[in-house]
């Protein structure tokens, strides 16, 4: 029941007014940044509660990526006694360094399809009247999509992420450059999934009848980007389709820096065209955001499922 | 304040156009609960989700604070906030607290303000035992006032209220609208519409009415029925009653123009009822006891909101289904 304590005045009611402005108001950086931070936060308890609804939730953070990959491992383990594979795929020949190459596909692909996941999700607070919501709010739209992205990543990846530092520290099959070089993989991998989070969480809010892309962005994503297969063997307009999943370049940059002990002078154009990726992801999702919510605005459809 | 002047909303699909709202001149003062009244598809919704910055007029201007909600929306949205009743728009699995949090958090409410504000909400809508609950094990009523706790986070200089007791349990709407009445009195400007019109009455000092769209009047809600010409019942239970008394009420209502209906209750007493939009009671009583009778009974309905809406909408030929 609603209780009320006459005479005494309501903590709600504890917040100085502004004065009423007859100009635009324009807030200062440092509040929209920490509005930020408290928006980055809030997503990620959203993301936490989603995800953790119960213990099986293992199962998908880890026991099912590690099972793809062997999975994988042991349908691609067989091309190690065809003849010449060593000239055409030296990787192919040494069991150790073949896992590891299908061990960064399946970590990359972790990160990106968990965004994946993460948007088809986003896309039912429309359903349940919260999206209205989320609109409602004086919360940065951008900012809204890129921590609701966050949140999903990190929930999702960490527990596979730290399997993966674990196995390859035993397997000893990484080698790299410069140790700076641990943080160029990391940003490679984080920056291009947040603005692919960003850019799909952005079309799938305003999208009512979007359940194909998750299908699309499944399999295809998984053979197209190069997960399994290195790019050099797929035919040549599947290499064109991958081209545009920034999981292809993050995980270009990723095998160079931590299998072939690429320096970051000789990954610069991939890592060029990985952050012009990334950009224009990031702006796609800019653009995306404010088209739908002035169609949403038009037509009323933010409440229609 | 927040202003309309001449508010049009149309929604344009490829076969026709649907005009919602069709030039609505309003005014939302602080510290006062103003209703808008309609029947359903009256465009109530509507002018409530433009002014929560949801939906974009076609024509016409809105003005909060004199903030425009389209060139200033982030200033605007800081200043309102929108409940509607009804609808769960909370997260299930998030607890009570979790939820007003994340809201909080949305609204950029700094936490050393937010954390005491999240308890006082709680208690206030009766959720404070079941604040660490997740929200998918609560009744309806119980999320529909966690709605109405997420509703008031930002301490809202507005409150937009669709419909907001629907489906609440007498007492909690009851007490709900002893919430609204008390934002009122702290100067919150509160807008309200609500099929219930006993609660209307009971909250608004200033009510617009409107139908299909268009704005048919506005006033406060004695002054509506009154300008509605709603009729007042009179009905009065005579004892001893001849002819006499039952030919003096009808001479009475013939020349008030008014309609009498006479009959005889069980105990053989005469029991007249005359409608009419002034005052009867004292001439109809004197005729009574004029022509003999004794009154056994009188009593007075006043018309109420509900009947001068209805009379509104169908003098203006718009009641919809």
């Amino acid at each position: 029941m609603i209780t009320l304590r006459p005479h005494e005045k309501l903590l709600y009611r504890a917040t100085p007014r502004r004065a009423a402005a007859g100009r635009r108001t324009r807030r200062p950086a440092g509040q929209a940044l920490r509005h930020a931070g408290r928006v980055f936060a809030a997503e990620a308890l959203k993301q936490h509660r989603r995800s953790f609804g119960s213990k099986l939730v293992v199962f998908s953070m880890l026991i099912w990526p590690v099972m793809q990959l062997a999975a994988t491992y042991y349908t691609v383990r067989p091309l190690a006694a065809t003849p010449g594979i060593a000239e055409r795929w030296p990787l192919a020949a040494d069991p150790g360094l073949l896992l590891a190459f299908l061990a960064t596909g399946t970590l990359g692909f972790t990160f990106f399809f968990s965004l994946v996941q993460s948007a088809w999700h986003f896309s039912f607070e429309r359903v349940t009247g919260t999206l209205e919501l989320l609109f409602l709010s004086p919360a940065d739209r951008l900012v809204i999509v890129v921590a609701n992205g966050f949140g999903a990543l990190v929930q999702n990846a960490w527990l596979f992420t730290c399997f993966m530092i674990a196995a390859f520290t035993v397997l000893d099959v990484v080698h790299v450059a410069h140790p700076a070089m641990y943080a160029v993989v990391f940003l490679a991998l984080l920056v291009p999934a947040i603005a692919w989070g960003a850019f799909l969480n952005s079309v799938l809010i305003f999208s009512r009848d979007s359940a194909f892309l998750y299908t699309l962005l499944d399999d295809p994503m998984w053979f197209a980007a190069g997960v399994r297969l290195p790019l050099f063997a797929l035919p040549g307009w599947i290499r064109a389709a991958g081209s545009v999943l920034p999981l292809t370049g993050s995980l270009v940059v990723v095998r160079g820096a931590l299998l072939s002990g690429q320096t970051a002078g000789e990954l610069a154009p991939e890592l060029a065209a990985l952050a012009g990726l990334s950009a224009l992801l990031f702006a796609a999702a800019v653009l995306a955001l404010r088209l739908g919510e002035a169609n949403a605005q038009r037509t009323g459809r933010l409440r229609l499922f | 304040m927040i202003r309309t002047v001449g508010l049009r909303k149309e929604f344009r699909t490829r076969r026709a156009t649907t005009t919602a709202v069709a030039g609505l001149t309003l005014e939302i003062p602080r510290g006062r609960v103003t209703g808008l009244l309609g029947l359903n598809g009256a465009g109530k919704t509507t002018t409530i989700k433009i002014l929560a910055t949801l939906l974009r007029p076609t024509a016409g201007t809105v003005l909060v604070d004199d903030l425009d909600p389209l060139r200033d929306a982030g200033a605007v949205r800081r200043r309102i906030n929108l409940i509607a009743g009804g609808e769960r728009m909370v997260y299930a699995r998030m607890t009570g607290r979790e939820n007003l949090w994340y809201f909080g958090r949305l609204y950029d409410v700094p936490g050393a303000v937010l954390r005491p504000r999240v308890a006082e909400l709680l208690e206030l809508v009766g959720l404070s035992a079941a604040a660490d609950t997740r929200v998918e094990r609560y009744s309806r009523g119980m999320t529909q006032r966690l709605s109405i706790a997420r509703g008031l986070i930002n301490d809202p200089a507005y409150l937009l209220l669709d419909e907001p007791t629907l489906g609440l349990d007498a007492p909690i709407a009851r007490d709900l609208r002893r919430v609204v009445a008390r934002l009122a009195a702290e100067g919150t400007g509160v807008l309200l519409t609500s099929h219930y019109l006993a609660e209307v009455e009971e909250l608004c000092q200033h009510v617009y009415v409107i139908a299909g769209g268009h704005h048919l009047t506005a006033g406060s809600p004695a002054e509506l029925t009154a300008r509605a010409g709603c009729h007042r019942s009179v009905r009065v239970t005579v004892t001893g009653a001849g002819p006499e008394v039952a030919a003096a009420v009808e001479s009475l209502a013939a020349d008030l123009g008014a309609a009498a209906v006479l009959d005889r209750a069980a105990d053989g007493s005469l029991v007249a009822s005359l409608s009419h939009p002034g005052e009867i009671a004292g001439p109809l009583a004197m005729a009574v006891v004029g022509a003999g009778g004794t009154l056994a009974g009188l009593e007075v309905a006043e018309p109420t909101l509900e009947d001068a809406i209805l009379a509104l909408n169908d003098r203006a030929g718009m009641v919809s289904a």
